[in-house]
């Protein structure tokens, strides 16, 4: 009897295994589609989901193993037929949502895509005002989705300026959204470093999502941004600053570092003033690029335009162009430009006039910097005397709001003169540099006067008090004198 | 040169009779007891009344009462107009001054029942006096156009504003508007250097005539002696008063010349209001009471309260002649020094907490 249920238990078992193999439900939307030629049906059988086992009524509900139309995309069965706007979305998020789900598909996936496609600025509502502007099919495609990494997808490195470019290169569909954004970041990326290299199929290079990011896609005004002005030298560095990324390009990796401690990198960084530079505004963004030798100055003059324009007409203009010399950076470096100091001029070891300027080779220029550096070196002190002198009179009480306001002039002429400096003209540098000594010899004589002023006061006070203390001892003993017989006693 | 000056008051003497006012004045003794300093509190109220009214008319001639100019005017007069400095320190030193002596003089009264029968108006008007001159700090604080000016006053008359009814009217009235602007400083100029001195200068004389018509009071203990201590008024006592003037001189001198008055940051209305803002000291002990009053006091606002209390308080205050029967009958009233006695403490008090917090 033992045997028996043991021989019934193995057929039962190995029936049932054998049963359910031959009872595994023939997926009937993909029989009959691929039965119809459908394009749907030839590009879901390289989608990834189809090679997971995911089936058409997973999207699209229905019932898989009915051989009928009818029952098939039954309503009743959960057929939804074509998901339509947020409905895609929500179906694709019915799986990538959950982390349940993707973990028996062995998915290394986030599963946050979803959220962040809704907080992202492509999240926002279209202009039917019912869904959300892209979806996941917009970028992904549909039936014939492969792995990011997969040279065929249309988010695959290679082929996303072109996904993003479908949009954001049509002016006339992004006029209905942004009128005001530029629709041609895809033709200036193609001129870019980074777009070239991508083109000749280097996957590496930066393309829209490196910089943008994918699923959380922000305004370029947002602070969470990935490139609001605050966050783009970081964005730039993650691969910049990657020693081990950027080996095969031979380029330095220190860019960052030396921004950091410059200038404009301490504005932008540490007093978070979005109005200083960021890389891409001397490289360009879309169109990123070392600036040329040649328009060097011009670049740094967007912002430093007078300096730059005394540099053009300057002698050093031509001497540079023809030693093909990198105009600002020469003297100022490019990544790591330190706040500039009288210093740079002149003909000390630590001066730049002196790499080029010596006594014997350039003696013209050697002179001018020599001049130069006396002038700067003048105002600059006159000027730390009319502050002491200004200083003492205030600690000391006095009025002197007149004197301080001509400092500022005079501080504005010591700017104005680092300014200047770029005419690379003794005669122009002392026309501006003169005026500021001017004024500074101005606020040392009021200054000067007023703490003269103070020493007046405190004898004038001594000989009033002492005339007033005279007259009163004086008066006190009169009183004294007159008193003694003065007072009378009524008697009641 | 005797000859002279006697030629010169035989000239005057023959016109308006000033023998008389001589005989009279030669006829007046001033009593002697130890309270007799106290005197002399009404003597320097009256001299820093006259720096005030030199130095503000000095001050008059470069001031310039606008929104646009009064700040600028007041640093053109401390930095380039000759000693201006000097006056203006003396202005804002001696305006100080003026209110902690007629504070002096007045508590000096009370304690001493000088505002009795028969002196009643003289205690009147001495506290209208009083008043003004509260008045004359408080529009004369605002002048100079800065930043603690302009946030004092913008609280100052906010507490007026809370008053039931006829707060918000006054408000209106004395901002020249819904809140402090160039509009506020024309009329606080216009007050401070027109309106307050004209009623000052009347009460201020008919306060004099009382004093010299009706003499000094005699503290009621000093009735008990025997024999009573004199003084001629002239010239003795009016000398000894000279002698005080001249060491609140030196004292004036010597306070404008160290701790010359700060001019601070020009007001701007768009500015937030600089921490730890006060009033000035005198209105101290009533802004630091108002802020210890809790928001709510059996459904009545705090602060209204408060300011009903203090008007109430400096009512019955002036009153006082016309309640203290007592003293007037010539009896000692404990009560009446009791009052005085906590008043002080409590200014005193509330002042120096005010100062420190």
């Amino acid at each position: 009897m033992k045997y028996l249920i043991y021989i019934l238990g193995f057929f039962v078992g190995s029936n049932g295994l054998v049963f359910g193999q031959a009872q595994k439900p023939v997926d009937q939307c993909v029989s009959c589609h691929n039965d119809l030629g459908t394009a749907e049906a030839e590009l879901f059988k390289h989608d990834i989901h189809f090679a997971k086992g995911i089936s058409c009524a997973d999207c699209h509900g229905g019932d898989r193993r009915a051989t009928e139309m009818e029952q098939a995309m039954d309503k009743k069965a959960g057929y939804i037929g074509v998901p339509k706007g947020d409905q895609i979305s929500a179906v694709c998020a019915s799986c990538h949502s959950d982390p349940e789900k993707m973990k028996r598909y062995h998915s290394s996936l986030p599963t946050n895509q979803f959220e962040n496609l809704k907080a992202s600025v492509h999240g926002k509502l279209d202009l039917s005002g019912n869904n959300r502007i892209v979806q996941c099919t917009t970028c992904h495609h549909a039936h014939g989705i492969v792995s990011v990494k997969n040279p065929a997808s249309p988010v695959y490195p290679l082929n996303t300026p072109a996904t993003c470019g479908k949009c954001h290169a049509n002016p006339t569909y992004m006029r209905t959204y942004n009128p005001s954004l530029p629709v041609d970041q895809l033709e200036k990326y193609r001129t870019s470093i980074h777009g070239i290299r991508n083109k000749k199929g280097d996957p590496k290079t930066a393309e829209c999502a490196s910089c943008h990011g994918s699923h959380d896609i922000k305004s370029v005004h947002d602070a969470k941004s990935s490139v609001y002005a605050l966050n783009i030298p970081a964005t730039c560095a993650a691969c910049h600053s990657n020693a081990a990324y950027m080996k095969p390009y031979g380029i330095p990796t220190d860019q960052f570092e030396k921004y950091s401690r410059s200038v404009h990198g301490v504005a932008l960084l540490k007093k978070h003033d979005v109005s200083a530079p960021a890389c891409n505004d001397c490289h360009g963004n879309h169109g990123a690029a070392p600036p040329g030798v040649e328009s060097i100055s011009k670049v740094c003059g967007t912002c430093h335009a007078l300096n730059a324009d005394l540099f053009s007409s300057s002698p050093h203009k031509k001497a540079f162009d023809e030693r093909h010399l990198p105009e600002c950076e020469t003297c100022h470096s490019n990544h790591e430009i330190l706040p500039p100091t009288e210093k740079m001029i002149g003909t000390s070891a630590d001066a730049v006039c002196s790499r080029c300027h010596s006594e014997k080779e350039n003696e013209k220029g050697y002179v001018a910097a020599q001049q130069m550096r006396s002038l700067i070196d003048s105002l600059i002190n006159e000027e730390a005397k009319a502050q002491m002198l200004v200083s003492e009179a205030e600690q000391r009480g006095m009025e002197i709001s007149d004197a301080k306001f001509k400092l500022r002039d005079a501080h504005q002429a010591m700017l104005q003169s680092r300014t200047a400096i770029h005419s690379f003209n003794e005669e122009k540098f002392a026309e501006t540099v003169k005026p500021g000594l001017a004024t500074i010899a101005v606020v040392k004589s009021e200054a000067k006067g007023a703490v003269e002023e103070y020493y007046f006061r405190r004898t004038g006070l001594g000989i009033a008090t002492l005339i007033i203390t005279i007259l009163a001892v004086s008066l006190f003993l009169y009183i004294r004198r007159i008193e003694k017989n003065g007072q009378r006693r009524i008697k009641l | 040169m005797k000859t002279l000056l006697r030629k010169m008051y035989k000239w005057i003497d023959s016109r308006v009779e000033l023998d008389d006012l001589v005989k009279f004045m030669g006829k007046k003794y001033v009593p002697i007891n130890r309270h007799s300093i106290w005197y002399y509190f009404g003597g320097v109220s009256l001299f820093l009344f006259i720096i005030q009214v030199i130095t503000g008319i000095l001050l008059l001639m470069y001031y310039k009462g606008s929104e646009d100019l009064a700040f600028e005017s007041i640093q053109f007069i401390m930095s380039k107009v000759q000693f201006g400095w000097l006056i203006r320190s003396i202005h804002s030193w001696a305006a100080n001054l003026f209110i902690l002596a007629i504070f002096v003089h007045m508590f000096s009264v009370f304690f001493t029942k000088a505002y009795r029968s028969p002196r009643e108006i003289t205690w009147l008007t001495g506290m209208v006096m009083l008043l003004l001159a509260f008045g004359f700090g408080f529009s004369g604080y605002l002048l100079p156009w800065n930043e603690l000016a302009f946030f004092a006053t913008r609280v100052g008359t906010d507490i007026v504003g809370i008053l039931p009814v006829i707060g918000e009217p006054i408000l209106v009235f004395l901002r020249a508007g819904e809140d402090v602007t160039g509009g506020t400083l024309s009329r606080f100029f216009g007050i401070h250097v027109a309106v307050l001195p004209g009623i000052f200068t009347v009460l201020l004389t008919i306060h004099l005539l009382l004093v010299q018509r009706q003499g000094m009071s005699e503290p009621i203990d000093a009735h008990h002696d025997t024999e009573r201590k004199t003084m001629p008024f002239f010239p003795n006592f009016l000398l000894r008063d000279l002698l005080f003037w001249l060491i609140v001189l030196n004292i004036l001198a010597i306070l404008a010349v160290f701790f010359p008055w700060e001019l601070g940051k020009k007001a701007d209305a768009f500015a937030s209001a600089p921490a730890g803002i006060k009033p000035e000291w005198y209105f101290l002990f009533m802004y630091q009471t108002l802020r210890y009053l809790p928001a709510h006091i059996l459904f009545v606002d705090g602060e209204l309260l408060g300011v009903l209390l203090f008007g109430a308080a400096g009512v019955l205050w002036a009153l006082v002649p016309f309640w203290d029967k007592k003293s007037s009958r010539g009896e000692q009233n404990r009560f009446v020094n009791y009052l005085g006695l906590f008043a002080v403490i409590f200014i005193i008090v509330l002042t120096i907490i005010g100062w420190l917090i």
